[in-house]
């Protein structure tokens, strides 16, 4: 399908003001000129297209969902969809002309509100791409900060993040250590960690302070925060994390959702945009993005981050999302995600699988599989069931949210008693 | 020693005062970064070179470097401007005096432009 | 309007409710749990009306004109949002087995081989979530060839046309910028070029066509000169609307390119986001991707982590999947037509510089590729701001007028190939008529826009005085007296 509306007349008319006599004349300098012909599919009629499109989906199989491992599987009410469908919030450019975008401009205040009162933070930026990157930011910022250059990492951080902390390391010649001292800038640990371990992690929030580095929570479930104590109040100087638990679908990975909140004395360092309240001229309230001095379209080469993009329609979701749950709908999220979690787990106990985890768990745990974990995943599969991520030596990391229903977990356990 | 106000091609005035160098950027300058709303502020104690970067100005659409106009150490910063970066805007010779620098090569000073000097810089500039 | 939080409300039944679950009990150490959540509770119905009056307040290109200067602000279409919302794409989790993801992982092999073929490139990796993650890739992976290698190279050149990323990018990586100026057809210096070409010199990250709307006349010099010093040419993809079908950056020399799917392939723009920033490199630069990437053996796809020189990842999982989908759908929609879709972003903006080179300063006398810089210096200070805010009540976006930081009160211009040219006519008419206001009633513009829901907003303020997040000890400002109440 094409989508120019230009008819033979108008691009006449248009060349003879432009003065030129085709349209040929307009790409000539473009050099080298391509003249070989581009392998690409046949153009497509929308009707071809939505059929291709839908059988390419079909063959994917999607299962029921007993994985996490940094993205969750959580009931997405209907009004989020319609809401973001809206073509004035999504077809639009980032806000920098604020008159003409309060809309996204009030929403995105919205969200960094509800990433502080989760957090218990003092200022949210607007979103940045994924936990990962969010992650590796907080740990430039920390060093952008401190002006050291080592960062301390808590066993139990997603494999996943320890990579890109890793990649963004190298490049940004920062070095991880197993050392909480001096050369500290940062130490981060994610909670619940990867294995699903919760902890107060105050004693840790000490030794950062006692040698001037920072600490960082990582927060990938970030449903947990309605129950859990929020890393503001244990001594987190930046949190750090993943939003997709927040109303964004699954989607193979992407797009997802990354947050960072701080305390005030880091404001200056926040990567990426932030919007403030403020008036026009009439009083009345209005929001901006502000502090554009420290992003990189202004600071080029004395910015300590290069983001443009936020994520914004993901935080919008996040912000809908938040929104139309509540406390109510949000704290009822995350005991039935922590209920049906512990459920499964005493199930699987009963048939000689052995929790691993060193501490009380949230929505995730590890067991050991009295048999092969390879085998049961291929059965469980046949059941149409994703199982859990297999962490090796037939240790099996297991999730449950409220959509895991409790026939869900019956007919899981059925498999596993029956092997 | 105290002395006139001299500038530099950076739109920086210094003047001396009993052998302590005052910094500060001029009313031009000022106009042409607009509102104000931070700076960054070099510490007590700091050694720079002339021309070298001191401090960051930051207002609402732009960053700015400011230069060291002489060689020599910070010994005193205006800790003020960083609740009321607008000092600078409202009053940049005076209150919005930006550091004072122990000078280590006096002779800088002398090389610097004079206010008639910069006058007439600005207006070609402009 | 309200503030979702300034709503005060009970809450009854919620949108999960399940018999048996009365009365969870939480076993968790009292030193981990929570107090309270002070989130509002707010009935559907008001957050419903909530959201949508808010999206009433902003403008999108479904609503009108966006000829924002390299955004490339062009029709989304809603097929390509039915794609990817189809259930196979939309609910499938990342780590499922590779058995189940077989449709996701051929959509994405098959949108590298596109790309590849589009850009003339060798290699392509989806993982990055945007163009300026793309470029930091970019750079990394520089890096990490040139490390390989034994060599150590600690600068990129970058014209001073450049986006401020470019920069940006290079310094995260501490590569020290060389800043080379443009001439006056608005290509990169090639003298000052040469000069700054060194055995120091990693990378010159090259937009083209540039932020001036121009094609380097010079580019390939550039490149061959770049290659005989050992540096690799970056090129960053953000206007690529103009070359589809027509150049290949693979073929003008260029060793690696980001893309804005977000731009180019129409994935749709959401406000500030989710894009994503696909890179495609020559072969030598291959071994360097992150992993994992997706490959084929006979019919089956899979996910290849054993790339051994890889940089290793710069996200979680495999990127923007969701805008794969719709780069993917819209490159099936186009397929060999694909060339005209440039033809006419250039034909629209050539046509409109056309209109408009005597109403405002042509900033470059060249015919222009997808996009063109005017200039309104001789209206005064902020005057490009002024005409940017009276556009608006004119029912337009304005344009670009933040940067190229080199042209004085700049307005870059980028209609995009899916505008009719009634709509370029309503907007030549529209400026015209502003230039003649600002001529007859310069302080109406300065107070424009007038028709929007809120004026110009005191940014000062917002910066001098931070309210960047909701307190409970807020009280609400005055409400817009032309606004209907929620």
């Amino acid at each position: 399908m094409d989508y120019i509306p230009a008819t033979e007349k108008d691009i006449r008319e248009m060349l003879n003001i432009i003065g030129a006599t085709s349209i040929n004349d307009l790409v000539r300098e473009f050099i080298p000129a391509f003249s070989g012909k581009l392998n690409l599919p046949q153009p497509k009629s929308e009707l071809e297209l939505i059929r291709h499109m839908r059988s390419l989906a079909h063959t994917n199989k999607v299962l029921r969902c007993f994985v996490g491992a940094g993205a969750y599987n959580h009931y997405i009410p209907s009004a989020v969809s319609h809401l973001l469908a809206r073509g004035d919030l999504f077809t639009g450019y980032t806000p920098y002309q604020a008159e003409m975008s309060q809309g996204t401009l009030q929403a995105i205040y919205e969200f960094q509100s509800f990433i502080c009162l989760l957090t218990g933070m003092d200022v949210a930026n607007a979103s940045l791409y994924e936990g990962a990157s969010a992650l590796a930011e907080a740990a430039l910022l920390s060093c952008s900060y401190t002006g050291r250059d080592r960062i301390f990492v808590k066993e139990g951080l997603h494999p996943q993040y320890l990579e890109v902390l890793q990649t963004y390391c190298e490049g940004a010649e920062l070095t991880l250590s197993n050392r909480i001292d001096s050369n500290t800038a940062c130490v981060i640990a994610q909670n619940p960690d990867f294995y699903g371990n919760l902890e107060n992690l105050h004693y840790l929030a000490e030794q950062a302070h006692r040698v001037g580095a920072l600490f960082t929570t990582c927060v990938v479930e970030p449903t947990s925060l309605a129950i859990l104590e929020p890393p503001g109040k244990y001594g987190a100087d930046i949190v750090a994390g993943e939003g997709q638990s927040f109303g964004i679908p699954l989607s193979f990975g992407g797009p997802y959702l990354g947050f960072i909140a701080v305390k005030d004395f880091l404001l200056k360092k926040l990567p990426g945009r932030i919007c403030g309240m403020t008036t026009d001229s009439r009083g009345n309230r209005g929001f901006v993005l502000t502090f554009q001095a420290r992003e990189q379209h202004i600071r080029r080469e004395r910015a300590t981050s290069n983001i443009t993009t936020n994520q914004a329609l993901m935080a919008l979701a996040a912000t809908i999302y938040l929104a139309l749950m509540g406390k109510s709908g949000l704290t009822r999220v995350a005991k039935l995600s922590y209920a049906r979690a512990h459920l499964l787990n005493r199930k699987l106990e009963r048939a000689n699988f052995r929790t691993l985890n060193s501490k009380p768990f949230y929505n995730e745990f590890v067991v050991k599989v009295p048999g092969s974990a390879e085998e049961l995943a291929s059965t469980l599969l046949k059941e149409g069931i994703l199982g859990g991520v297999n962490l090796g030596e037939n240790n099996l990391l297991i999730c449950c949210t409220e959509m895991n229903s409790v026939q869900d977990i019956n007919d899981f356990y059925s498999v596993v008693a029956g092997d | 020693m105290s002395s006139e106000l001299k500038f530099t091609k950076e739109h920086e005035w210094i003047k001396i005062r009993d052998e302590v160098a005052i910094i500060g950027i001029s009313d031009f300058a000022q106009e042409q970064l607009g509102d104000i709303v931070s700076i960054e502020l070099p510490k007590p104690g700091s050694i720079f070179r002339q021309g070298q970067t001191m401090a960051i100005i930051d207002s609402v659409k732009a960053s700015s470097d400011i230069y060291a106009p002489i060689s020599g150490e910070i010994i005193e910063v205006n800790d003020g401007l960083i609740e009321k970066p607008e000092i600078i805007n409202q009053s940049p010779y005076d209150s919005g005096w930006i550091a004072k620098i122990k000078p280590s090569n006096i002779e800088e000073f002398e090389s610097l432009m004079t206010k008639e000097k910069y006058d007439r810089y600005i207006g070609e500039i402009e | 309007m309200k503030i979702i939080f300034e709503y005060e409300e009970e809450k009854n039944t919620g949108h999960i409710q399940e018999e048996e679950e009365e009365d969870i009990c939480i076993e968790l150490p009292s030193d981990i749990v929570r107090e309270e959540l002070p989130i509002p509770n707010v009935n559907e119905i008001d957050v419903v009306r909530h959201y949508t009056n808010l999206s009433r307040m902003n403008f999108g290109v479904d609503i009108g004109f966006y000829p924002l200067g390299s955004c490339t602000m062009k029709y989304n279409p809603k097929v390509n949002e039915d794609a990817a919302r189809a259930e196979g794409f939309s609910n499938l989790h990342p780590l499922s087995p590779e058995v189940c993801t077989q449709g996701s992982l051929k959509l994405m092999w098959e949108l590298k081989e596109y790309l590849k073929d589009i850009t003339g490139m060798d290699d392509f990796t989806l993982q990055p979530s945007a163009g300026a993650q793309g470029e930091l890739l970019g750079v990394m992976m520089a890096k990490a060839y040139f490390r390989h290698k034994g060599e150590k190279r600690t600068q990129a050149i970058i014209p001073d046309s450049a986006h401020g990323t470019n920069p940006a990018t290079a310094s995260i990586c501490k590569l020290e910028t060389i800043t080379v100026p443009s001439d006056s057809r608005g290509n990169m210096n090639i003298d000052r070029y040469r000069e700054a070409l060194s055995p120091e010199v990693a990378l010159v990250m090259l937009t083209n066509p540039n932020t001036l709307g121009l094609f380097d006349e010079n580019t390939i010099e550039i490149s061959d000169l770049a290659h005989k010093n050992g540096t690799l040419m970056y090129c960053d993809g953000a206007n690529m609307n103009a070359l589809l079908g027509i150049t290949r950056p693979g073929d003008q020399g260029f060793d690696m390119i980001h893309l804005n799917l977000h731009k180019t392939f129409s994935t749709p723009h959401g406000g500030g986001g989710p894009g994503a920033g696909v890179l495609g490199v020559k072969s030598f630069l291959s071994e360097y991707l992150p992993v994992p990437q997706v490959v084929k053996r006979d019919s089956v796809y899979s996910l290849d982590y054993t790339y051994k020189k890889s940089v290793g990842r710069v996200r979680s999982f495999y990127g923007n999947f969701g805008m794969h989908v719709r780069a993917y759908s819209y490159i099936h929609s186009w397929g060999t037509n694909i060339r005209k879709i440039s033809e006419h972003a250039i034909l629209n903006a050539n046509y409109l510089q056309s209109l408009l080179k005597d109403t405002f300063d042509l900033a470059y006398n060249r015919q222009c590729a997808h996009e063109f810089v005017l200039s309104s210096k001789r209206f005064g200070q902020k005057s490009a701001l002024d005409i940017a805010k009276r556009l608006m009540d004119y029912g337009f976006h304005p344009p670009t007028i933040y940067f190229p930081l080199i042209v004085p009160e700049a307005l870059m211009i980028e209609p995009t190939e899916t505008e009719t040219k009634e709509t370029l006519d309503r907007f030549v008419l529209a400026l015209k008529k502003i230039r003649s206001e600002l001529k007859e009633d310069p302080e109406m513009v300065k107070q424009s826009p007038l028709s929007t829901p809120v004026g110009r907003l005191d940014e000062v303020a917002a910066a001098r005085r931070p309210n960047l997040r909701w307190r409970p000890s807020q009280r609400q400002t005055k409400v817009a007296v032309n606004e209907k109440s929620p």
